[in-house]
């Protein structure tokens, strides 16, 4: 394992071993300079070092080429340097004349190897015992797309990409307000990564902040590539299959849960959003229920719930009646389903569990696949397996239907992490059901209740709003009320300030011929 | 051992709960087939003696209540110690403690005899028993919490059921009913004893009672419960009645999923396989909060860990659910325990409360 918790009150050991240990300053002379930075760096091909002649004083440029922008360098730096007219400028002349926004001044050795790699450029003067840094991060982001995974009809089309910059400008662009907090992070003792923790304050409850808080800064590790892998790490419950912590690659949506008085992390180089705390209901809704009207999105919500438990329950049920409970089965119906099954050699149980894994690998193979090779996938599945699985007498018509349904069902959950945990928890359930037939369903179903009812998110329970059941969060949870009712915030958040605006004002009705 | 019982606020939960606990404790394996036992005793006038046991579980609650406050927060086991003192009171909180198990334990043996007979004749009782016990273990160390939440939500998942009771309704014969008061007082009362094993489990108010938020709501959700399972057992009742003649009620032994047998919708018949693995839900808050009271019975006399005890009563459930192999040594279990919990559940707190009420009295004489 390359990561535990670290204990409470230990020192962080600080940079050392990336310096040389005997410097820990900048040294005046540019041979020496020169040679430190060499040392440390050792040969990296990609460092540039850049002497200038001026008049009286020697400055060197100091940049990694392949993180820096090069017209930033050329025409904001080299050609103002070249310009300058006073005989020695001093550090200030010099910092005063570049046109760029941010600009450092240092005498840490450390500081100085830390932004090199994050696309400064250390401007050293003969001489002088601190210089210069300058922003001059420049690197190709991919642009900004529409919503992959999460994609909507209606609503902003916007998708976060692999900057935390962007990322997090996306979101003040939501939200502009002085009251979004964004406190800087960093994670991994080698790769550094920056982290972004973003709050409303006053909104977002206190608690919850030091909470998460202390969760990130307290992790020890070297590496944290992507927001998933940090997820998994400060998850209340990492043993279990449900996520518990939400992933969303729409800034809208984290916008909108900041105002609820939510948390969010952003990761430098993730495209997707921490948001905390979530309950289980609400990785089946969508920032979409928003856009639509109120009816059309409960409708929808609770075509969603149904689909779950379709996916979960219809393949055991299935299994369950045909290997033990026969009788269940009304005799109309049971002539088509003995017809289908006669030419089947295999019990129930196994019949599902060859199907449903047929599509599992259906499902893996199309996500794997090139999108060019993707379109075979379709006729593979569909006619190949389909149709010759069933002339073949390996599966039964009814079955397909059944099993595809499941599949069906599955994949209208909006969060893929819960969609894949449905999809997995169908396979014992389809065991229990070929064991123990409508007992092991209820059994994997009472045990799933329990571990549901012993999860929580940040420490708020993971099945509210049913339990403890909180009648204001109910409004939004299976059902999407109308605006009006939503003049408070979840009662999950704890949040501070509980109003959003007046109720009574949105709920006054007009009478008749006002 | 304190006797008064501060939990931690984070396991604290609100009153309305209350409801559910009582309701989940109470609905658990009599319900499938107490019909013929009353029947036994009043005749067509059963849903009297249902009545008559409905409003003398509220006056026993009552008392428990009563009991409760003159100590502020405690449970049955403070006042034991309270009221007899360090040995004596260690005695009687054990002897609770066995009367705890032994609810759990009938429930468990009698689900796993229901599921025998209809669904896997063939299957071994110790199978069920493992799994059942899996559920019970893992949602125990769960906590109070957990417990109660699964009361709570298991009820939504099976009152619906009462609504199928339609169907039985519909061949029913109202004549069965007449003439009311035929059978004499003294039958009736026979008839509201044999309810007990049925409508018990009122008594874990005693423990649950210092987790409540606000305990002066606790009186109102205890008899709302009360009343919600008295209106249950009658409706049931009341259409058993009318539904089977006379002949057939005292033949049937699970009367309640017999009249299940008559449901038929399109896609399902013989729903009452739907309806014993259904029931899965309402006997897990029987066994989850007769199991915790004695394992937290365990920590609170002897000091152990809540776990320890868990492990060893799941134990001693699984072993003792295997000794009781057949058919006559449930019933014996059925009627022993019928009768221990009559004195336990029904005459006991009302002692209780006179030896702690004049207990308290002396002390402020003195």
């Amino acid at each position: 394992m390359f990561f535990f918790r670290k204990k409470r009150g230990v020192s962080q050991n600080k940079q050392s071993s990336e310096s040389s240990p005997d410097l820990k300053y900048i040294p005046s002379s540019k041979k020496e300079m020169e040679m430190v930075i060499k040392s440390v760096l050792q040969d990296d091909t990609d460092l540039v070092i850049k002497s200038l002649q001026h008049p009286g004083k020697e400055l060197t440029l100091f940049y990694f080429s392949t993180l820096t922008d090069r017209k930033i360098i050329q025409k904001s730096i080299l050609s103002v340097l070249q310009n300058l007219q006073a005989p020695s400028p001093s550090l200030e002349e010099i910092e005063a004349s570049l046109p760029i926004g941010e600009v450092q001044v240092t005498e840490s050795l450390d500081q100085v190897i830390q932004t090199l790699h994050n696309g400064w450029t250390l401007l050293h003067i003969e001489g002088k015992t601190n210089a210069l840094l300058i922003n001059t991060f420049g690197m190709k982001e991919r642009g900004l797309t529409t919503p992959e995974n999460e994609s909507h009809v209606f609503g902003p089309q916007v998708s976060f990409n692999e900057s935390l910059a962007t990322n997090t400008g996306l979101i003040r662009k939501y939200i502009a307000s002085p009251k979004l907090h964004n406190e800087n992070l960093e994670v991994g003792k080698i790769t550094r990564t920056k982290v972004s923790m973003l709050y409303i304050e006053g909104v977002a409850s206190e608690q919850n902040v030091n909470t998460l808080r202390q969760r990130i800064t307290e992790l020890e590790l070297d590496q944290l590539i992507d927001s998933s892998m940090l997820v998994q790490l400060i998850e209340d419950n990492s043993m279990s299959v449900f996520p518990q912590m939400m992933l969303t690659e729409r800034p809208d949506r984290v916008s909108a849960f900041l105002l609820e008085g939510k948390l969010a992390v952003l990761v430098d180089g993730s495209p997707y959003a921490i948001v905390c705390p979530s309950t289980f209901i609400e990785f089946f809704q969508t920032s979409e229920d928003y856009y639509v009207r109120w009816n059309m999105a409960t409708f929808v919500r609770m075509l969603r719930m149904i689909a779950m438990f379709l996916s979960i329950f219809f393949t055991p049920v299935y299994v369950a009646s045909l290997t033990f409970h026969y009788e269940v089965i009304p005799s109309a119906l049971l002539v088509p389903l003995a017809q289908s099954r006669a030419k089947v050699p295999f019990p129930p149980l196994f019949e599902a569990l060859l199907l449903e894994l047929i599509i599992e690998f259906l499902r893996e193979a199309g996500a794997r696949l090139p999108t060019k090779v993707g379109q075979t996938m379709g006729i593979v599945g569909g006619i190949v397996i389909g149709q010759a699985a069933v002339q073949a007498g390996f599966t039964s018509n009814i079955l397909i239907i059944i099993v595809a349904l499941g599949a069906l069902s599955s994949f209208t959950t909006p969060s893929y992490m819960m969609g894949t945990t449905i999809r997995i928890i169908r396979f014992p359930m389809i065991l229990l059901a070929g064991i123990w037939g409508g007992f092991g369903i209820m059994f994997g179903f009472c045990f799933l209740l329990i571990h549901l009812l012993r999860q929580s998110s940040l420490g708020s329970p993971y099945l509210e709003p049913f339990y403890p059941i909180r009648l204001r969060d109910l409004q939004n949870s299976v059902v999407r009320m109308p605006f009006p009712f939503f003049s408070k915030r979840m009662v999950l958040t704890r949040a501070e300030d509980k109003g959003k605006f007046n109720a009574k004002r949105a709920k006054q009705k007009k009478d008749i011929d006002e | 051992m304190e006797i008064t019982v501060k939990p931690k606020a984070n396991l604290l939960f609100s009153s309305y709960l209350l409801l559910f606990v009582i309701v989940g404790n109470q609905v658990g394996i009599g319900v499938m087939g107490f019909q013929r036992i009353i029947f036994r005793e009043a005749g067509h006038d059963s849903w009297i003696s249902v009545i008559i046991a409905g409003i003398s579980t509220h006056l026993v609650a009552w008392v428990m209540l009563k009991t409760l406050d003159l100590y502020g927060s405690t449970d049955l086991y403070g006042i034991h110690e309270d009221v007899y003192g360090k040995w004596l009171g260690r005695i009687f909180s054990s002897l609770y403690i066995a009367f705890l198990l032994m609810g759990a334990l009938i429930v468990l043996r009698n689900y796993i005899e229901v599921v025998q007979t209809w669904m896997f004749p063939d299957a071994p009782a110790w199978l069920f028993a493992v799994l059942l016990l899996f559920l019970m273990v893992y949602g125990v160390s769960g906590g109070i919490r957990v417990i109660v939440g699964f009361c709570f939500l298991s009820l939504f998942f099976t009152i619906w059921m009462l609504l199928l009771l339609i169907y039985p309704y519909q061949y029913a014969e109202w004549i069965y009913l007449s003439p009311v008061m035929e059978a004499s007082m003294i039958q009736l009362l026979k008839g509201a004893k044999e309810m007990t094993l049925t409508i018990v489990g009122f008594e874990i108010l005693y423990f649950i009672f210092p987790f409540l938020k606000e305990k002066e709501k606790a009186g109102r959700y205890t008899h709302l419960g009360l009343l919600l399972t008295t209106c249950c057992y009658l409706l049931i009742m009341i259409v058993s009645t009318i539904y089977y003649s006379e002949d057939q009620i005292l033949q049937a032994i699970w009367t309640t999923f017999m009249m299940f047998n008559v449901i038929q919708l399109p896609f399902l018949e013989r729903f009452e396989f739907v309806g014993i693995s259904l029931w899965i839900l309402a006997i897990m808050p029987n066994l989850l909060l007769y199991t915790w009271a004695a394992t937290r019975g365990m920590k609170r006399i002897f000091q152990w860990k809540q776990k320890h005890a868990l492990y060893l009563f799941t134990i001693v459930l699984f072993g003792v659910s295997i000794f009781l192999n057949t058919r006559l040594k449930i019933n014996a279990l059925n009627d022993f325990s019928g009768k221990f919990s009559f004195y336990i559940v029904y005459v006991y707190p009302f002692i209780l409360f006179i030896i702690a009420w004049f207990r308290k009295w002396l002390k402020r004489k003195i």
